[in-house]
């Protein structure tokens, strides 16, 4: 505020009771004692009562449908998928049911890496061929012929 | 309180102002009629989120008046304009005839401008009640109701001097 005259915009929102208390205050105690800004503050009172007054008598009864229509919509039964949903966003049946997703994918991971791992090979296969590798003469009636070798000859 | 009874004090309380509210974003009955409609059925899905001591009047306002953009955007992509504003009915036509120059006024200001003014001076809502039912700051209230009231007072002086 000026030091002699509120603003308009005061005015405005001392009409509007939004000034702080001392703000307030001091507007109304001037309001009271100078008779020009009396006047602007009548003039924006009478604008907003000629609003008021305006939108008011255009106002209309809420229809009787529009009450019907929620009132169906919120009878209607909810469908499975909804109330599925909404019983998920419940803690009691959330935790539980991220607790068994996670037992699912743990155990259930585990079981398929099992089953998908390569056929294991039998450690004597690697001490075979060791051995056959090792030997200084490989082909030599002492030494024990290559498992790969035997395995081949006997896939054929 | 259970979900029903809260919908229905709703209705009771809200339903007219927020009817009244929705008719005057939309300019007609049928969108205002479903603005309405939706924003209780929301209201009644999401009840447990209202907070006991909070502004329920703002809270619906708010959703009418996401609904009331959603709606303008989807209509907006589907036509590529906005909708051709609607025949006003003649009881209206009358009505605004009483208030000629505030009605003339109040349709020359933006959609925003008008939306705030009336809030303010015939909702009489707080403009922190405001901010949240637009979705702005308080500071953007106060300098959007300013520009708006500026323009009424000269239109409706202008329009008083010279109706024509």
């Amino acid at each position: 505020m000026n030091e002699t005259h509120p603003s308009i915009e005061q005015i405005v929102e001392y009409l509007h009771r939004e000034l702080s208390v001392s703000e307030d205050a001091a507007v109304h105690a001037h309001l009271a004692t100078c008779p020009q800004c009396e006047r602007r503050r009548d003039e924006e009172l009478a604008l907003t009562q000629a609003l008021r007054a305006h939108v008011r008598a255009q106002e209309r009864e809420l229809p009787q449908g529009v009450t019907a229509g929620i009132r169906h919509a919120v009878q209607r039964p909810t469908s499975f998928a909804e109330t599925f949903l909404r019983g998920l966003s419940r803690p009691v049946v959330a935790i539980p049911a991220v607790a068994a997703v996670a037992a699912v994918v743990y155990f259930g991971g585990s079981a398929w890496y099992a089953a998908s791992a390569p056929t294991p090979i039998e450690a004597s296969f690697y001490v075979d061929n060791h051995a056959a590798a090792a030997a200084t003469t490989p082909l030599s009636d002492d030494q024990p012929i290559p498992a790969a070798l035997t395995a081949n000859d006997e896939a054929r | 309180m259970e979900q029903r009874a809260f919908l229905e004090r709703a209705i009771e309380q809200h339903g007219k102002a927020t009817y009244n509210f929705a008719y005057r974003l939309t300019h007609n009955e049928a969108d205002a009629s479903d603005l309405t409609q939706e924003a209780f059925i929301r209201v009644f899905k999401a009840w447990e989120s209202f907070k006991p001591g909070t502004s329920f009047r703002s809270w619906i306002y708010r959703i009418v008046t996401n609904l009331h953009r959603d709606e303008l955007r989807r209509r907006k992509t589907r036509y590529q304009e906005e909708a051709p504003p609607p025949v006003q009915p003649i009881e209206e036509l009358i009505d605004s005839y009483l208030s000629e120059p505030v009605s003339h006024a109040l349709a020359k200001l933006t959609p925003e401008q008008r939306q705030i003014v009336l809030l303010a001076d015939v909702d009489e809502c707080s403009y922190q009640e405001i901010g949240r039912i637009v979705g702005c700051s308080v500071g953007t209230v106060r300098s959007r109701l300013h520009r708006a009231r500026e323009q009424l007072r000269k239109l409706v002086n202008r329009y008083m001097k010279s109706p024509s």
